[in-house]
């Protein structure tokens, strides 16, 4: 299974939604995509995950990387991961530097 | 500008692939690939063996060419390969001549001993395919994690409170009621519980990659599956053990570790391994070849004339620590988790072995110990030895201390626990123990912090065991109650085991309550083990390293049914906290300016009964400090301690001008063993049958 990327510019957030699996090779493209954007001034990246079967130690990674080119007080935000990459996330510590909600809607 | 070296000069077996660097040791990340780096002195051939992801058979070998060897390393980088989905061994060819110590075989693929990530035996207690050709697999670690700005805590030793755990037993049990139990994960959920005990730092049994079905086998009796359930037995030296973390089907194991490090940091509590270089998973000539008995027997084992392992471990082999290369691997070892986990210290166990020389004669200046201890990335870890081995050798005392190792001091164990059972004859021991020892670390030139107490850890009884039986009872064991010790200087008080009896009931209590009254009021370092504080129990079983029930599960519904002693033993340790007295780490003083730096009393005041009959001690300790709001103040404690069958007087010494005797604990007082209000006492006390009653000196209003 490949990973789809849709990426859309929000007046307030950029939003990425991700289809798939990211293992090591789809990593890469999210990368890319993750470097195409102006993240040294960007405030939020929201990332959808809805869609995303499994992520890997390379996947997760990239949304760190990600965070760490954004300003300080910038926040990143994982909606709707499953609960298997939500464990993964909060048990190894990545949730510091990330906020998971389950539904958009829980957003403010 | 891409570097010149990030593209392929050879192919073998389809693979892109150019001359590696022989350093670092391991698998290391290069740009386009993968270098991987392997010493064998008398390995002829090598080759590196590719698997994907938990395949049963490898995808690709590839021979080292012989201009890919730097001395005795192999070293290759191979391009293009998804470090994720891989697994990595080695076939070593060479000389099969046991008699001479060369035990080389192609057939078997070999661990990478720097391996950092280690697949195979992801779940705790799941079979594995037993079938499978290459059972532990080396896999590839980023080592990235996001410390924020999170160090190592540097507490002083002498400042240290050491608490005891086993990851796996700390919260398995369902009374744990974490989300995620016997996991790192499960630990991290204990963190505020353990803050508001108040310890500071944490020794975790053997968290390095073992295998918990190393000699497994059923109990002949109940039938039921034994395992290597404590871990002193190292498969993989640079590797978190998998089955220990939540994620580790996920191989993210490392992660997972480091942030428990980081969450106890974020407590204030440091984080100490209890490191096993004494010998390895691959036992003596009837066990496994998994990764140095292919690599290069003789070099990192110990071995006779003809070739047969020593057994200086009592588990088969024994490590050639110091040999150079062995040397070198344990470094790289202990710098690696110093430097990558913010490991605060370690606890070797059998650490008498690190000075053994390759034919296991004692070295009077161990070069690995020497080493270790003036080690730049390791100066601020604390050190601490298990100074003794099973080939005999006993150094309590005598380790070569480098002026850096501290011990587990088993003098103090066995001192403490006759004391408390009331045999005769040890007033003039209690007087050293409580004072750090002096007498085995004085002339050395040592502190008392070097001296590590402890009245129990994991091997033998637990502190309620210690009270309730007067012989183990290791029948779970499957090896009729032959295992373990039999000098554990126990008192049942009136009956073996479990009873209903009030009166014993309540002397066990209270016998619990002077251990952890001595013991967080002497000099030098303290440790409970786990449970301890609230009556953990393994039914007399001294000896549990092969058993994963409930018998060695931390019970924590005891929390509550024993919740007045817990909340003794947390008031114990706050008040040792509050008091530098207790903690002066000089053996020479300084005196207060009031009173000596330590001293000792008995039913009169400065006059001692130091006679072998003797059965009644008081110490009181003192020093100069500066008050939390920075005003110079005097720290005086007082502690009266009466082990015979009926009570004692104890006259007060005159407190100095301006103070008086304020009465804080009183073990003897079944009601109310933390006195709140802290009266005052004026000239003297009556100390109960079996009780220790503590004291400190206060400004008068």
């Amino acid at each position: 299974m490949g990973l789809t990327i849709e990426s859309i510019s929000h007046p307030s957030h950029h939003l990425i939604s991700l289809s798939g699996e990211i293992d090591t090779k789809t990593a890469t493209s999210l990368m890319e995509a993750l470097a195409e954007l102006e993240l040294a001034s960007l405030l939020e990246l929201r990332i959808d995950m809805g869609a995303v079967a499994f992520v890997s130690s390379a996947g997760l990674r990239a949304l760190l990387f990600a965070k760490q080119k954004m300003p300080y007080e910038s926040r990143l935000v994982v909606i709707g991961a499953n609960t298997s990459i939500t464990e993964v996330i909060t048990k190894t510590g990545l949730s510091d530097a990330m906020m998971l909600v389950a539904d958009v809607s829980l957003l403010n | 500008m891409d570097r010149i070296d990030s593209l392929p000069t050879d192919n073998i077996c389809g693979q892109r692939v150019r001359p590696g660097k022989p350093l670092p040791f391991g698998v290391s990340h290069v740009p386009g690939g993968l270098n991987f780096s392997v010493y064998t002195s008398a390995g002829e051939q090598c080759t590196l063996v590719l698997f994907r992801q938990g395949a049963a058979e490898p995808f690709a070998e590839l021979p080292f060419p012989g201009h890919y060897r730097i001395g005795d390393v192999f070293c290759m980088v191979v391009f293009g390969l998804d470090f994720e989905d891989l697994e990595y061994g080695f076939r070593i060819d060479g000389p099969f001549n046991p008699d001479k110590g060369d035990r080389f075989d192609a057939s078997k693929i070999l661990m990478d001993p720097h391996a950092r990530l280690i697949a195979g035996r992801d779940r705790w207690g799941e079979d594995p395919d037993w079938q499978r050709i290459y059972p532990y697999r080396a896999r590839v670690s980023l080592d990235d994690f996001d410390w924020q700005g999170e160090r190592p805590l540097e507490i002083p030793m002498q400042d240290l409170i050491i608490y005891e755990a086993h990851v796996r037993a700390m919260t398995q049990s369902p009374s744990s009621q974490t989300a995620h139990p016997g996991t790192y994960a499960g630990l991290v959920e204990k963190i505020p519980y353990l803050k508001d005990l108040g310890i500071n730092a944490i020794e975790l049994m053997p968290i390095f990659e073992f295998d918990e079905f190393e000699n497994s086998r059923n109990h002949p009796d109940t039938g039921e599956r034994l395992y290597n359930f404590w871990g002193y037995s190292t498969v993989g030296f640079f590797a978190p053990k998998a089955g220990y973390a939540a994620t580790g089907k996920s191989g993210m194991q490392v992660d997972e570790f480091k942030q428990l490090v980081k969450s106890f940091h974020k407590a204030g509590i440091e984080v100490i391994l209890d490191v096993v270089f004494n010998h390895t998973a691959e036992g003596n000539e009837h066990g496994p070849t998994l990764c140095f008995k292919g690599l290069d027997n003789k070099t990192y084992y110990m071995l006779t004339p003809e070739g047969y392992y020593f057994n200086f471990s009592g588990t088969g082999n024994t490590l050639n620590c110091n040999n150079p290369i062995v040397r070198s691997l344990v470094l790289d070892c202990l710098r690696y988790w110093a430097a990558e986990y913010h490991i605060d210290g370690f606890r070797f166990d059998l650490a008498t072995i690190l000075g053994r020389d390759p034919w296991g004669a004692p070295l009077p200046n161990p070069p690995l110990l020497e080493s270790l201890a003036f080690d730049p990335i390791l100066s601020s870890c604390k050190l601490i030895a298990e100074a003794w081995d099973a080939g005999g050798l006993y150094q309590v005392g005598t380790f070569p201390a480098f002026g850096r190792w501290a011990e587990w001091n088993g003098l103090y164990r066995d001192s403490v626990r006759r004391y408390l059972k009331g045999d005769p004859g040890l007033v003039g021991q209690i007087a050293q123990r409580v004072l750090g020892s002096p007498d085995l670390y004085r002339m050395s030139g040592r502190a008392p912090a070097t001296s590590v107490n402890f009245i129990t850890c994991h091997d033998g009884f637990t502190l309620a065991d210690l009270v309730s039986y007067n012989s183990k009872h290791n029948e779970a064991n499957g090896e009729g109650n032959r295992d373990g010790g039999d000098d554990n200087h126990s008192w049942n008080c009136g009956a073996e085991g479990w009873s209903d009896d009030p009166g014993i009931q309540q002397l066990r209590r209270r016998q619990m309550l002077n251990a952890f009254a001595i013991l967080l009021t002497s000099r030098g370092t303290p440790m409970l083990l786990m449970g301890d504080e609230f009556g953990r129990s393994q039914h007399g079983n001294n000896n549990a390293y092969c058993i994963d029930s409930p018998l060695t599960w931390v019970d924590w519904n005891l929390l509550k049914t024993n919740a007045e002693l817990q909340a003794v033993v947390k008031a114990l340790i706050a008040f040792r906290h509050q008091h530098p007295a207790l903690r002066v780490n000089r053996f020479d003083g300084p005196s207060s300016s009031l009173l000596p730096c330590s001293s000792f009393h008995g039913s009169t005041p400065w006059q001692p009964d130091w006679s072998g009959e003797s059965r009644q001690l008081a110490w009181m300790m003192s020093c100069d400090h500066r008050s939390p709001n920075g005003e110079p103040a005097v720290d005086i404690v007082y502690v009266a301690t009466n082990m015979a069958h009926h009570a004692s007087w104890f006259a007060l010494p005159t407190a100095p001008d301006g103070y008086a005797w304020h009465i804080c604990f009183n073990t003897g007082d079944n009601q109310h063993p933390i006195l709140v209000d802290q009266p005052k006492v004026d000239s003297g006390l009556l100390v109960g049958e079996r009780s220790v009653v503590i004291l400190q000196a206060k400004p008068r209003p």
